[in-house]
């Protein structure tokens, strides 16, 4: 057996006990470890492989969870699970109402734009389509919106929480791949912007069809000003975070811990105890906890790949493909479609892209290839951005579709009396609009790598 | 092959890492392809700051580390990183280097991660690049926010600079945002991090200082190699070297026009600067000797034999 | 601690030892969870300081080597409790379809190649500690010692192999006896009951009186 052999083998491995279902982290950290105690006992006979592997394996966990940029992770995290307390989800709503009612499907208008506005701080696609779940669906079945479209919108604004800034998996996608995590997270602003668009156009459109979303009118400039105040705190933790990346006035965890510091001083205004605090810290421990031990897990695995020369070869598979680089890319991203509907995205993520990042690189002509000699006609380091915000992308849009598209699940959950298959259904022009956006985010890289490029 | 050596390297191939190409080639034509030595970049088998610990257990038989990384990992080699012991060129720097390598205390040190040094990176000095009011002289240092680290920083903060946390790759944006000021690097690093970008000025002639990097090898696996291999190993060590300073001659062919597109200004400081600037290091070093004496280390002894052979 | 058995057996029926131990396993559990929380809060305050301090000149020395060094804590101190609840990551959709005795089987395997990887790796992360500890090892810039940090991760993962080695009797017991009440070990959810959870979650303790039940 050659060590690509081994390498080839084990990734089998790793695959069938994944689908089996042990823990994505563990699974990949024993793969990796027997494959390192195969690859040195190979070389070295077993007595000492055994023991080089064991310390092999020994220093990743400690060597790559210490590292500066991972740092703004639970600061994110920390965010997440105190906006919550910091009650901004109501003013939200009422501002965005007041302001936007007056559309044609006007409060399902305004509900895409808080729970983006929400999903933005909150960095939780299905939290917030719980929180809103309870805010913004009896207001909007009141002002007799169909259950259907009022469940859908809450499910598909939900997804947003994932591109706008703050946001933890483009953190890790940055990590992985070694690129700038500000820019990645200065580059998910648009997409995300772009995303809730496409949303409204869908809304207004079919309302003003159907016209079953009656519009919201009669607020007075007045009252529209009033809703104002109440959404500062958010758009302060929002121009925090994207102002401290694009101007670099902080680093990615100074601005993360400024936010944090921020919406804790809030949530203890708004009256949280100490209790929830403590309930906040340890859920956020608990969160934090799952994302380094998934890295940390994975990274063993990627070590053993590394000496098995494993990933250079798909590399070599992908480049040597006969189709065009856009079809392979598409395929890329429709595998990713398909994984994101039995797993988790940050798992998805971490446990593909090590593999699957040098490939698609490397497709694009290499790291460091200027925009005129690539195949999407895009440098090295727009490509990973550009990728990285299309693969989660792919992974939002899993939320909302069959058969575990948790966001619908939370929605029916909120309000037994909306079937899930009723939210399911409701879904399908959101879906449709993001398979929209996904084409435009294809077509039109710069909504993408244009504000990134700005930082320079 | 019938030997095959992995070498843990860290970040792309550049000016920086090729010594150790030339090597790979070198050994590669003295034995035939016989002995194969296999350049893994990116990290891939180890972390930078992991390397001794990677050599150590013999999971790769070569790899590269800068010693400032971690000074107590290596004592010994810290004396190289010690500011202002007038090391003009990299050729000096890689004969003062090889002297150190010769010395007992050093072998001892590197040996307990079971490690021999087998050849130097030599760097050229690091010097300070930085963006707003142009310091006319050392005291224009008071007061500024500097990336600088260990040995240096200590220096800077001597003529009253803020030595400021900020990782390398965050470097351009803190500059240009101006968390920092100024930061202080090899000229190839202000290029690869793109500081020269941002900065208005540079010190030409400051010259405080630079970090050691050396290539070594896994003693266990050095002592295995068959004489005619290991032959070839040293003997290639020269024209590994050779190469390493021409390609590192282009860096300044890219580096001077850079500044003057750029704009950038050229500080030179006089004479009578740089010598109250480099009295500060006085202290620096005794205190050095101070800490690694009582750590057992001939220190002092290193120190001088260090002096003595940069001076020849 | 447990009192009343779920199940509604008598006192012999129970392995009161086991359920003792793992009360006691999951008082230390939560206090590391509590540690690690604390070290986020208190990175979030240094963090904070150094901005504001580097405003006034004053940056924290050495801001990056204290936050990596201690990043370690909340990077592993949780790992047990995280197990504990079985909040690590995994694909359910085969376990999901199986029941009783097959269905504790699988989970039974699982748990044994997790205890077996985590045991390895307690032994390689120590060798990793103890070079630090015995030759030396310092951070880049002010030169903080690293073993404190590298001690952390054998000392977390072996808090982690008790709980596994508690899961590994918990799914035993089950596969001798499968009508038995699951005692310490996570149970799978549907999709239903996991959003369910996720609900309570993002609404805490207003849930019972809220009119999503
Ligand atoms: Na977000
Ligand atoms: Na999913």
């Amino acid at each position: 057996m050659t060590p690509f052999d081994v390498g080839l083998l084990m990734t089998g491995v790793l695959l069938v006990l994944v689908i089996l279902g042990v823990r994505v982290a563990f699974a990949a950290a024993f793969t990796g470890l027997v494959g390192l105690i195969i690859h040195f006992s190979m070389k070295m006979g077993f007595e000492r492989g055994f023991f080089v592997a064991l310390q092999m394996a020994g220093t990743i966990p400690h060597s790559k969870s210490v590292t500066y940029a991972l740092s703004v992770l639970p600061t994110f995290i920390l965010i997440g699970f105190l906006a919550f307390y910091a009650g901004f989800t109501k003013q939200l709503f009422e501002a965005a109402k007041r302001w936007l009612g007056w559309l044609p499907g006007g409060m399902a208008v305004g509900t895409v734009f808080s729970t983006a506005g929400f999903a933005a701080v909150s960095g939780a696609s299905v939290a917030t389509a719980a929180v809103f779940a309870r805010v913004a669906i009896p207001e909007m079945l009141n002002a007799g919106y169909s259950k259907r479209l009022s469940a859908a919108v809450v499910a598909a604004g939900g997804t947003l929480a994932s591109l706008i800034p703050p946001s933890a998996i483009l953190v890790i996608y940055a990590i992985l791949v070694e690129q700038s995590v500000g820019k990645l997270l200065i580059a998910g602003f648009l997409p995300g912007v772009f995303s809730a668009l496409i949303y409204v156009g869908i809304i207004v459109a079919v309302s003003a069809w159907r016209g079953d979303a009656p519009p919201v009118k009669g607020y007075t400039w007045m009252e529209r000003i009033e809703s104002v105040p109440g959404t500062l705190p958010i758009i302060a933790v929002v121009a925090i975070i994207f102002c401290s990346f694009f101007f670099g006035w902080a680093t990615p965890t100074e601005a993360g811990a400024l936010g944090a510091f921020v919406v804790l001083m809030v949530a203890f205004a708004k009256g949280m105890k100490t209790k929830q605090l403590g309930q906040a810290l340890h859920e956020t421990a608990k969160l934090t906890v799952m994302i380094f031990t998934l890295i940390w897990g994975v990274l063993v695995y990627v070590r053993f790949l590394g000496f098995a020369g494993l990933p250079e070869a798909f590399k070599d598979f992908i480049v040597a493909l006969e189709f065009s680089p856009w079809i392979v890319m598409i395929c890329i991203l429709l595998a990713y479609a398909v994984l994101g509907m039995f797993m988790d995205a940050i798992g998805m993520l971490i446990l593909t892209l090590p593999v699957v990042y040098p490939a698609v690189m490397a497709l694009n002509g290499g790291e460091s290839v200027s925009a005129a000699d690539s195949a999407f006609g895009m440098s090295g380091e727009a490509c990973a951005i550009w990728f990285g915000i299309l693969v989660v992308k792919m992974a939002e849009l899993c939320l909302i579709t069959p058969p575990i598209g948790l966001n619908c699940f939370v929605v029916s959950g909120v309000r037994p009396d909306i079937p899930v298959q009723e939210v399911f259904r409701g879904c399908i022009p959101f879906f449709v609009a993001d398979v929209l956006t996904i084409a435009g985010l294809l077509a039109f890289p710069s909504i993408i790598t244009i504000l990134p490029t700005l930082m320079g | 092959a019938d030997v095959t050596w992995n070498v843990s390297l860290w970040g792309k191939r550049r000016a920086f890492t090729e010594h150790v190409e030339k090597l790979a080639q070198e050994v590669a034509a003295k034995t035939d392809g016989k002995f194969e030595i296999v350049l893994h970049y990116g990290g891939a088998l180890s972390k930078s700051r992991e390397n001794l610990d990677g050599i150590s257990f013999g999971a790769f038989e070569m790899a590269q580390f800068c010693a400032s990384y971690h000074a107590d990992k290596n004592p010994t080699l810290t004396v190289l990183e010690l500011p202002f012991l007038g090391v003009s060129d990299l050729e000096t720097e890689v004969k003062v280097s090889k002297a150190l390598y010769d010395h007992p205390a050093v072998q001892k040190d590197l040996g307990r991660w079971n490690a021999k040094l087998l050849m130097p990176s030599p760097m050229p000095q690091y010097n300070f690049a930085g963006k707003g009011d142009v310091p006319g002289s050392i005291s224009d240092f008071d007061g500024m926010r500097v990336r600088a680290l260990g040995g240096l920083g200590k220096l800077m903060e001597a003529v009253g600079a803020v030595p400021t946390s900020v990782t390398a790759s965050e470097t351009y944006q803190a500059i240009d945002s101006g968390t920092v000021q100024a930061a202080g690097f090899a000229p190839h690093a202000h290029l690869s991090f793109k500081v020269v970008e941002v900065a208005d000025w540079w010190t030409k002639n400051l010259n405080p200082g630079t970090v050691h990097c050396p290539i070594v090898v896994n003693v266990d696996a050095y002592n295995a190699l068959p004489d005619d291999f290991k032959a070839a190993l040293d003997a290639s060590v020269d024209p590994a070297l050779a190469h390493y300073l021409d390609t590192y001659a282009k860096v300044y062919d890219k580096w001077w026009p850079e500044l003057e597109n750029r704009g950038v200004t050229q500080v030179e400081f006089t004479d009578e600067e740089l010598a109250a600037f480099s009295s500060k290091a006085g202290p620096i070093h005794e205190a050095w000797v101070a800490e690694q004496s009582a750590n057992g280390l001939p220190a002092q002894e290193l120190l001088d034999m260090v002096k003595k052979t940069i001076a020849e | 601690m447990m009192t009343i058995d779920p199940g509604g057996r008598s006192d012999q029926e129970r392995p009161v030892t086991y359920i003792r131990f793992d009360g006691w396993l999951a008082r230390v559990e939560n206090a590391f969870n509590m540690f690690a929380a604390f070290s986020i809060l208190a990175l979030m305050l240094l963090a904070v300081a150094q901005v504001v301090g580097r405003v006034f000149n004053t940056p924290v020395p050495g801001f990056i080597d204290i936050t990596e060094q201690a990043m370690a804590i909340f990077a592993f101190a949780g790992v047990a409790y995280c197990q504990r609840v079985g909040g690590h990551i995994r694909m359910e959709i085969v376990l999901g379809n199986l029941s009783g005795r097959t269905l504790y089987i699988c989970e039974l395997i699982g748990v044994i190649l997790i205890a077996f990887t985590v045991a390895l790796l307690i032994w390689g992360s120590w060798y990793h500690f103890e070079r630090a500890w015995n030759i030396g090892d310092s951070t880049m810039d002010i030169r903080l010692p690293t073993w404190p940090s590298k001690l952390v991760i054998p000392v977390a993962l072996s808090l982690l192999f008790l709980r596994l080695l508690m899961q590994i009797y918990g799914y035993a017991r089950l596969i001798a006896d499968p009508r038995r009440t699951p005692i310490a070990v996570p149970v799978i959810e549907g999709v239903e009951e996991h959003a369910k959870h996720e609900i309570e979650e993002a609404f805490g303790e207003d849930t019972k009186e809220g009119g999503s039940k």
